[in-house]
């Protein structure tokens, strides 16, 4: 079948005497799936990645090799592939915390692969959160702290943050857990912790590496529908490094990796209004 | 509360530091407050001497008290001096004739003509009973801390060597030399320093001449230092000392003083500081995941930087006051046990302990910066990998 992701240089901005910036740059992804085409904004674009690490003397691992993928505003995608194929550094890559050797990331229109250090932070509070496959709460802090901690870095004061923390629990039901330190929850009730964390700023993408990995069967469903229904319902990008045939399940798209490189993408179009059937149908190959 | 949970994740460990920490303070705040009560000692001293000249007879060659006594008939030819306002003669003497150790101020009793008490800006007011007049015979007005050394109460009697006294008054504490002195009548002094005197030298001693030095005051607009000088230059065989003199030799006491401080300041800060920047150190490497987590999630270099400087802050904060809770419980629990001696060795002043604190807290904030920015300058990648 026609895999399909593509670009178009049309969108805002690039109009006739538009201030043309190569630094900015506003395209569109179509996306072509069995029910149809998709088009969209592009979010996430990344072009021909290459990152070596140099383990000692002629002793490499190229773990990206010219990965190229795009992803539109709004979409739940899981990325899958070999252990080792490079998943998360591209992710890590996506999401500012590493700098690939060349190639170009764009995030929300924006080229992001070299930014400086303060121009990173700010991304990555205003438009970027994460979710790990070790949950990653700090241990001495409440779950309301732990959420409320990026809202703060985010420059809010003490008392908005609390407040976005609690209504940011809530959305992931678990606020009668907010005062809860992370050794006293489950790994699931720690996830969603994560994501409430993740989601404090209102991001425009939601960056998971492995988010199920560490969860029972239980557990990993409640944090799959979880982050569905967010997805849903506030339009949050989310982008989902993982193993698990039922994350992939959940998503519209699933893009394989192998050696580096992006070597397939599977696209599908969920509907909002038809999530739950959606999953129980089989997925595209 | 959080900083609080963060600086005892190990706690055996974060003990460990502080207790660091506690025990130079604690050193710093007990030599701190015996530096700062010789300093108040040798200040007063400084103010007491500083508006006169201590004339002491000639061959004795140092400054201050001697027992080489001139005679109190010298006093009209000190006054002959121009520039001299008045002149007063008088006598002091160690309280115990054995002389005895003690640390600060000598224990002394002290007995003066009263001649120019009106020129003497360093007042001692009472804290109870009546001060002494120049008709006073066996009568004794006492310092505060000898008061205790020898339990002298207003209306009781005391012992000043072999003869008994009545106490009728004793001074306001000056937490410098009168503290520890005991004042009669120029007579008595003389009646009690005459009786010390071998017999030979009885016979050729008129004891209404006895005196060991006498003051002169300059008068309005005469420097006490020029006048020193006038003085030597005019009368034979006399030696006289402005305020320049006490305060050099009062200088290289505190000199040592605070030479000791700094030395105890300096050993603590390498101990206590070193011990915190390992342990901020092995913090920093143990919470490398937590701190590519705080990054992932927006924390600025500047805020990472900002918890670790505040936690070792807090690390020295901690240790410095319990330092100086130590520190100042063991002074006064010391100066409770030599009370009874009259000694009064150490002063925490306010001034001191705020220093301590805050030399603690200096102290960890400088300790932590090494890894405060080794923490923020970690690629939040490489902490997140890090199992
Ligand atoms: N910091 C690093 N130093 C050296 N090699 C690394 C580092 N990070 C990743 N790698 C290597 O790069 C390759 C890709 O890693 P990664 O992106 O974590 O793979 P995946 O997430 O798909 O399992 C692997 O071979 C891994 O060993
Ligand atoms: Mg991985």
């Amino acid at each position: 079948m026609a895999p399909g992701t593509s670009d178009t240089g049309a969108a805002g901005g690039q109009g006739a005497g538009a201030p043309s910036d190569s630094r900015t740059r506003h395209t569109r992804l179509i996306i072509e799936t069995e029910e149809g085409t998709k088009t969209m904004k592009t979010i996430v674009s990344v072009k021909s990645l290459n990152k070596r690490y140099e383990l000692g003397k002629d002793n490499y691992v190229d773990a990206l090799r010219g990965a190229t993928v795009n992803i539109g505003s709004g979409e739940m995608v899981a990325i899958m592939g070999p252990s080792g194929c490079g998943k998360s550094t591209m992710l890590h890559m996506m999401g500012c915390l590493d700098t690939p050797d060349s190639g170009e990331i764009w995030l929300n229109g924006r080229r992001v692969d070299d930014l400086s250090t303060r121009a990173t932070t700010k991304l990555l509070r205003e438009e970027i959160g994460f979710i790990f496959q070790g949950f990653n709460l700090v241990s001495t802090m409440t779950a309301l702290d732990n959420v409320a901690l990026a809202a703060q870095y985010a420059g809010k004061s003490r008392r908005e943050s609390q407040t976005m923390a609690r209504e940011a629990l809530e959305a992931v039901g678990l606020a009668e857990r907010a005062a809860h330190r992370p050794s006293e929850l489950s790994g699931g009730q720690q996830q969603r912790v994560a994501i409430a964390r993740a989601l404090v700023n209102k991001p425009a993408v939601i960056m998971g590496d492995e988010p199920t990995g560490n969860l029972d069967t239980a557990s990993s469903a409640e944090v799959i529908d979880m982050m569905r229904e967010i997805n849903l319902l506030t339009g949050t990008t989310f982008i989902l490094v993982t193993h698990d045939p039922d994350v992939a399940a959940a998503c519209d798209r699933v893009i394989h990796m192998r050696d580096g490189v992006v070597t397939d993408d599977t696209s599908r179009l969920v509907a909002a209004a038809a999530r739950d059937a959606e999953r129980d149908l089989e997925r595209v190959a | 509360m959080r900083m609080f949970r963060n600086v005892f994740r190990r706690k055996m460990r974060a003990f460990l530091t502080i207790f660091g920490i506690t025990i130079g303070v604690f050193a710093l705040v007990v030599m701190g407050s015996m530096a700062e009560k010789i300093n108040l000692l040798i200040d007063g001293g400084t103010r007491y001497y500083s508006d006169k000249v201590v004339v002491t007879d000639g061959s004795a060659g140092t400054a201050g008290f001697t027992m080489t006594p001139i005679g109190v008939g010298r006093v009209a030819e000190v006054e002959s001096v121009p520039g001299v306002a008045r002149a007063t003669a008088g006598i002091w003497m160690l309280l115990d004739e054995n002389g005895g150790m003690s640390m600060g101020v000598p224990q002394g009793i002290v007995g003066n003509d009263m001649r120019a008490i009106d020129l003497e800006s360093f007042k001692l007011t009472m804290k109870e009973g009546r001060d002494l007049t120049t008709a006073d015979r066996g009568v004794a007005v006492v310092g505060c801390d000898i008061a205790k050394a020898l339990n002298a109460k207003v209306g009781g009697t005391i012992d000043l060597r072999g003869k008994p006294f009545k106490v009728v008054g004793i001074y306001e504490k000056t937490l410098t030399a009168p503290d520890n002195t005991v004042a009669v009548s120029l007579y008595d002094a003389q009646q009690l320093m005459y009786a010390q005197l071998p017999d030979i030298i009885q016979k050729q001693i008129d004891p209404n001449q006895l005196a060991t030095s006498i003051t002169a005051y300059p008068q309005p607009g005469v420097d006490a230092d020029q006048l020193a000088a006038t003085i030597e230059g005019t009368l034979p065989n006399v030696t006289a000392s402005g305020p320049q003199v006490f305060v050099d030799q009062f200088k290289s006491m505190t000199k040592i003083f605070n030479s000791i401080i700094f030395g105890v300041a300096l050993i603590s800060l390498l101990v206590g500081g070193l011990s915190v920047v390992n342990t901020m150190t092995m913090s920093v490497l143990e919470r490398t995941r937590e701190i590519g987590i705080r990054k992932a999630i927006g924390a600025s270099h500047r805020q990472i930087v900002g918890q670790f400087l505040g936690e070792s802050a807090f690390i020295g904060f901690l240790g410095g006051a319990t330092g100086l809770l130590l520190g100042y419980v063991v002074s006064i629990v010391a100066n409770m046990l030599m009370e009874s001696s009259g000694t009064v060795l150490f002063l925490t002043t306010p001034r001191l302990a705020i220093g301590a604190v805050a030399f603690a807290i200096v102290l960890g904030v400088a300790s932590g910066f090494y890894p405060s920015f080794h923490a923020a300058r970690l690629k939040p990648v490489l902490a997140l990998r890090y199992e």
